[in-house]
């Protein structure tokens, strides 16, 4: 349903957000440190120019578009979910839980087996989310959830400091890095990998589109409107976890783009419907980590939080929602 | 035939050990189309877990809930015959984010598809749907500016697209003022007759119960009884009105 009025904002709106999001691509791939040019990318002469934008620049593009995407759509189903709009990614532990995962690989030398960082914030990223959401069967209460899912995200980030203390500098340096957040991770073999729990994660939210629009006015108003309440915040729940956990193992626990981005999307398009908002915040997260990705120099999360914390600044003076 | 059929029923939350007996001792009831029934009774009596019951939300402790004769249906089925509309104020964090014409569009859930999208002819019921309500100049203000006489109208406008026959309502009136009370009860008249629904609504308006209603069901010390609402004074059904 796209509301007479609103039409044209819309259809702006994803013009600009398309036009700016291939600007920033074409930036990513072909600016830098060094300069490329197409004819150095597509003769495959095995030179220095060729590999930098096959394993560096195109992997980094691809993390970033994911990365984007995944955020900005598990922060947008979650704070609808949780009708909370400064609800996230995170809520639910699960950048806890990766980072428990790395320090435990990093600081304490459990090794899980010859896997890297990666394969360890995805296993701790997992972990904590089946965690929360085994607890979450327990509970009819979605408010409850959140407080479990933050509770849960307190007590791991403790542990985590307890493996900080007494490890030695140069295991830390690598775990404050990562804790920083990077496009710059993701290997040629990773992209299948996250690309296909995207994939997945998205499928699952965009089939309970009708229960994300029904919940906006609370469970029992979405029970009568004949929505399986319950199969469908399962099935967000899973998807929402999956697209974080995924972007949390390949880029970090990347900040912000999940709890900031619906709400400049809500500002852009102002509609509530997430047959818009969806793809419209998918599309915002994409040209938001595309730019961010660009200060190269600058730890990602740092840039991100320039941005993002003014944002929701904005949100909360202008009143739980940003209508203007 | 009656579009709401209750047979010795028994409601009440069966997890609670104390209304295991339920609150009310078994009755029954029946809602016709075209009327428009008050439920009245005092503040916990039970008159919202019988709406709950009757709209699905709670399973019955004993006894039958049929809607147009039958006892069975899916949720998304019960969706399109009966809706329980509970006009509180609402200030959710969404209200900020949703039109008029967006609320009154998600009367369209149960008839829509997996990505919820609408077709010309939901389009066309919720434009219907709108100007019934005399909202079509509200149809593109936020949800949280309406004034509760407007969000009144506007819940009334979202179960009128939902095409429901039977249309629970929990104390309506209770933040209207006096004559947005009075034009509330003369709409649920004509949406009843116009309509052919069955209109079941819990109130603590007795004048507006006994002018504007068809008959008048009284849940008061464990039964339920229900008179014409000519007769309700009379046959002693208002009597606990003035038990203080």
């Amino acid at each position: 349903m796209i509301g007479g009025r609103n039409t044209f904002r819309i259809l702006a709106g994803f013009a600009l957000l398309l036009l700016l999001s291939a600007t920033f691509s074409y930036l990513t791939l072909f600016s830098g440190t060094v300069g490329l040019s197409w004819s150095d990318v597509f003769v495959d002469d095995g030179s220095v120019l060729n590999r930098i934008f096959w394993d560096l620049r195109v992997p980094r593009l691809v993390a970033a578009v994911l990365a984007g995407i995944s955020l900005a759509v598990s922060g947008l189903s979650l704070q609808t979910l949780f009708r909370n709009p400064l609800a996230g990614p995170f809520v639910l532990g699960i950048s806890s839980g990766a980072s428990l995962g790395v320090a435990l690989s990093l600081l304490a030398g459990f090794s899980f087996g010859h896997f890297g960082v990666l394969t360890s914030a995805a296993v701790g990223a997992f972990a904590v989310t089946f965690l929360v959401m085994f607890v979450s069967n327990h509970f009819r209460s979605s408010t409850v959830l959140l407080i479990v899912g933050l509770l849960v995200g307190y007590f791991i980030d403790a542990l985590v400091n307890l493996l900080i203390v007494g490890s030695d500098a140069e295991a830390l340096k690598v775990f404050v890095s990562w804790g920083m957040g990077s496009f710059c991770r993701l290997t040629s073999d990773g992209i299948w990998i996250f690309a296909l729990a995207v994939i997945v994660g998205c499928v699952l939210i965009g089939v309970s589109i009708r229960y994300l629009n029904a919940i906006r006015m609370g469970e029992d108003f979405a029970k009568g409107l004949g929505v399986n309440v319950r199969l469908y915040k399962n099935l967000v729940l899973f998807g929402a976890s999956l697209l974080a956990a995924s972007s949390t193992a390949f880029c970090g626990p990347v900040a912000f783009v999940g709890i900031a981005v619906p709400h400049l999307a809500f500002m852009l398009f102002k509609t509530g419907n997430h047959r818009l908002l969806l793809p419209g915040s998918a599309l915002c997260g994409v040209t938001l980590c595309l730019a961010a990705g660009l200060f190269t120099m600058v730890p990602l999360n740092a840039i991100l939080s320039l941005v993002g914390v003014p944002v929701v600044l904005l949100v909360i003076t202008r009143g739980r929602g940003g209508r203007g | 035939m009656s579009l709401l059929a209750c047979e010795n029923l028994v409601f009440g939350y069966a997890s609670r050990s104390e209304n295991r007996a339920g609150l009310v001792s078994a009755f029954d009831f029946n809602l016709e189309a075209g009327e428009v029934v008050a439920l009245m009774g005092a503040n916990g009596s039970g008159k919202s877990t019988f709406l709950k019951t009757l709209a699905g939300f709670i399973p019955p402790l004993a006894g039958t809930v049929s809607l147009c004769e039958k006892s069975q249906w899916t949720s998304r089925e019960r969706a399109r015959l009966v809706a329980l509309v509970r006009m509180g104020r609402m200030n959710g964090a969404f209200f900020d984010r949703m039109t008029v014409r967006e609320f009154v569009g998600l009367g369209r859930t149960p008839y829509a598809g997996v990505f919820d999208g609408h077709s010309a002819e939901d389009e066309r019921i919720v434009d219907e749907s709108l100007e019934r309500l005399d909202l079509k100049d509200f149809a593109n203000r936020w949800m949280s500016e309406l004034s509760d006489g407007e969000c009144s109208r506007v819940y009334l406008a979202m179960a009128v697209a939902q095409q429901v026959k039977v249309l629970l309502l929990d104390e309506p009136n209770a933040f209207l003022d006096i004559p947005r009370s009075r034009k509330l009860f003369v709409m649920l008249q004509t949406l009843a007759k116009e309509r052919g629904m069955g209109i079941l609504v819990s109130t603590h308006s007795v004048e507006y119960a006994e002018r504007y209603c068809d008959r008048i069901m009284v849940i008061e010390n464990g039964l339920a009884r229900c008179e014409a609402a000519a007769d309700a004074r009379a046959k002693g059904l208002l009597d606990w009105t003035e038990k203080f």
